[in-house]
């Protein structure tokens, strides 16, 4: 693996978009190419070099190339979009858009990150070591699917509308989740170690989607019927992925059980909130 | 020819083995006492393809780190002519031996990359749940991806894998032990057993491993396709003109292995000749072969012992 270091100079509170951070654009250029790589300062084109310092080495395929961004990046938009291999680690806080419609390989934020983390990403992992905003793994307004792949994982909480139009895959939040958690999945999987907000599940309608809810809801959705009280079985095997992939201690709920419910009934949905009793 | 292994003559023969295919399941449960009544129930009535649909047996217990689920489990392998029948074997016993056995799941044990087909097992019981089963996806985009189905039962839910694997396996690996006497015969024939159930990837699908009858192809009966292995019967051995029990031995078991390859198949059959020949009173080993005209594999007993 080849490390190239991202060093932002200074925080603006104009935001920088800079989807060229990323190891596939990065990949078989020199180190001065990647300087000069073009970036949105507001509304004009700059070299990234005049915001952001690049030293390091790039590596020939993406796969082998990592990217430490180092320093405060609140205001940088779009690191590892659409990447597809390679790594990269923000040591601080990540901007909107990080890792949207990523592919493949990896991200990680030791601090907090923006909204539309992961929107509409098809694989790869995101790890967020603090908070996330808004629109976790979502669908851009328009779009009939989110996430449809890879995992997110976010260590803290989460704004509303998390994994709003869902498809597959999966979004670990540790923490609490804003309202709206779900609204119109259609599959794959959100687990809620913290309290789920209001109006989880809305619109969902199923497709083997369901959200783990284990630290509770707020409100529950009168669209949403309870169906029983049990011991799922297919549970251990998430958490069992969770505490061995992901580093998360569910000792504590493997074998609990949880309440099921089944909606929203609104939309004539047949997914599934799972709730720990 | 023979050699000398332990000071018991092990005739330098081969046990002609032939092709069928082979699946590996891991069933879990609440605890093992139900894994194993489930994988005992699923491989009941499945000695021989003879007269059964499949040969099938519990290969060992797992660990909890081996388990899937992190429950107790038991892996059981099945083994059918074709895919085709395998399938079939396989989806009548789960379906009537393990999905209806209190707090059970079914796993794939033969991963992707060892199997030569994935059969839609999961998928074909799915149907049971009657519209109510949910399909469930694992590692889409990260991870290895995985399905499952989620049905709906009485009692909770039964939870299956999606895909399950099968390979070209190899069965009918054999060697008689031949003893003085039938309590000699049988405590050899368990140590057989005992070191063959630690050699992975083979089970031993006789009832305890060990066959008493034999079996040869055909009979003096125009309606019975096999019959009792004359030539190794010690009760007609001076009556049988082509006895081959020789002198001294007065009873004969067989122990058949079948596995997932041939090089399992064949250290099962050295370790579990060097077992028997280690108990007092064993005379002679040897195989059962059809002169090549049976299978295609031809598992030297020799061989087989110097690979141990």
């Amino acid at each position: 693996m080849k490390k190239l270091v991202l060093t932002p100079r200074g925080f603006s509170s104009i935001p920088i978009e800079a989807d060229v951070i990323s190891p596939d654009n990065f990949a078989g250029k020199t180190l001065q190419e990647v300087r000069e790589l073009e970036v949105y300062y507001g509304n004009t084109v700059y070299p990234m070099k005049e915001y952001i310092h690049a030293q390091g080495q790039v590596s020939e395929t993406p796969a082998e190339q990592i990217i430490v961004i180092d320093g405060d990046a609140r205001h940088i938009k779009h690191i590892g979009e659409k990447m597809t291999a390679g790594r990269i680690v923000i040591q601080g806080d990540a901007g909107m858009h990080t890792g949207a419609q990523m592919e493949g390989g990896d991200i990680t934020v030791t601090g907090n990150v923006g909204d539309w983390c992961g929107a509409e990403m098809k694989g790869g992992l995101i790890r967020v070591l603090g908070d996330a905003g808004n629109l976790v793994g979502a669908a851009y307004r328009g779009s009939p699917e989110g996430m449809t792949g890879g995992c997110i994982l976010i260590n803290g909480n989460a704004g509303t509308e998390v994994g709003s139009f869902m498809r597959r895959g999966m979004i670990v939040i540790t923490g609490d989740t804003g309202s709206f958690t779900g609204v119109h999945m259609n599959g794959g999987e959100i687990m809620v170690f913290g309290k789920a907000g209001i109006r989880v599940g809305a619109q969902a309608k199923g497709n083997g989607g369901f959200i783990a809810c284990f630290g509770g809801v707020e409100e529950m959705l009168p669209t949403y019927r309870y169906d029983t009280t049990f011991n799922p079985t297919f549970m251990r095997l998430y958490l069992k992925q969770l505490s061995e992939n992901l580093g998360i201690d569910t000792t504590p709920y493997i074998d609990k059980p949880m309440k099921r419910y089944r909606g929203d009934l609104a939309v004539g949905g047949n997914s599934e909130i799972l709730v720990k009793t | 020819m023979s050699f000398e292994l332990n000071g018991v003559q092990v005739e330098d023969t081969f046990a002609e083995g032939f092709s069928m295919w082979g699946s590996r399941l891991i069933i879990t449960a609440a605890t093992q006492k139900w894994a194993n009544i489930a994988a005992t129930s699923m491989t009941g009535f499945a000695t021989s393809v003879i007269a059964c649909d499949c040969e099938a047996a519990i290969e060992r217990e797992i660990t909890l780190d081996e388990s899937p689920d992190g429950r107790p489990g038991t892996m059981v392998m099945i083994y059918g002519f074709s895919r085709g029948k395998l399938s079939r074997a396989m989806l009548s016993r789960l379906g009537q031996c393990v999905l209806t056995c209190p707090t059970t799941a079914v796993y794939n044990g033969l991963p992707d990359n060892e199997a030569d087909a994935m059969l839609d097992i999961g998928k074909s019981i799915r149907f049971f749940g009657d519209k109510y089963q949910v399909k469930m996806r694992m590692g889409d985009g990260w991870q290895s991806r995985k399905r499952f189905w989620r049905i709906p039962v009485m009692e909770g839910e039964f939870l299956i894998e999606e895909k399950i694997g099968a390979k070209k396996a190899v069965a009918g690996g054999n060697f008689l032990v031949m003893g003085e006497t039938e309590e000699a015969t049988l405590i050899a024939s368990e140590a057989a057993i005992d070191a063959i159930h630690k050699v992975p990837g083979v089970v031993t699908p006789f009832p305890g491993g060990l066959c008493r009858s034999g079996s040869k192809v055909g009979s003096q009966y125009p309606f019975l396709r096999a019959s009792t292995n004359t030539p190794f019967c010690p009760a007609i051995k001076h009556s049988f003109k082509e006895s081959k029990v020789p002198e001294g031995v007065n009873s004969v078991l067989e122990v058949v292995i079948n596995g997932l390859d041939q090089a399992s198949v064949m250290k099962a059959m050295g370790v579990g000749v060097d077992a028997a020949t280690r108990v007092e009173g064993v005379k002679w080993i040897t195989a059962v072969n059809f002169d090549g005209k049976l299978g295609k594999f031809q598992m030297s007993l020799k061989e087989s012992v110097e690979g141990v």
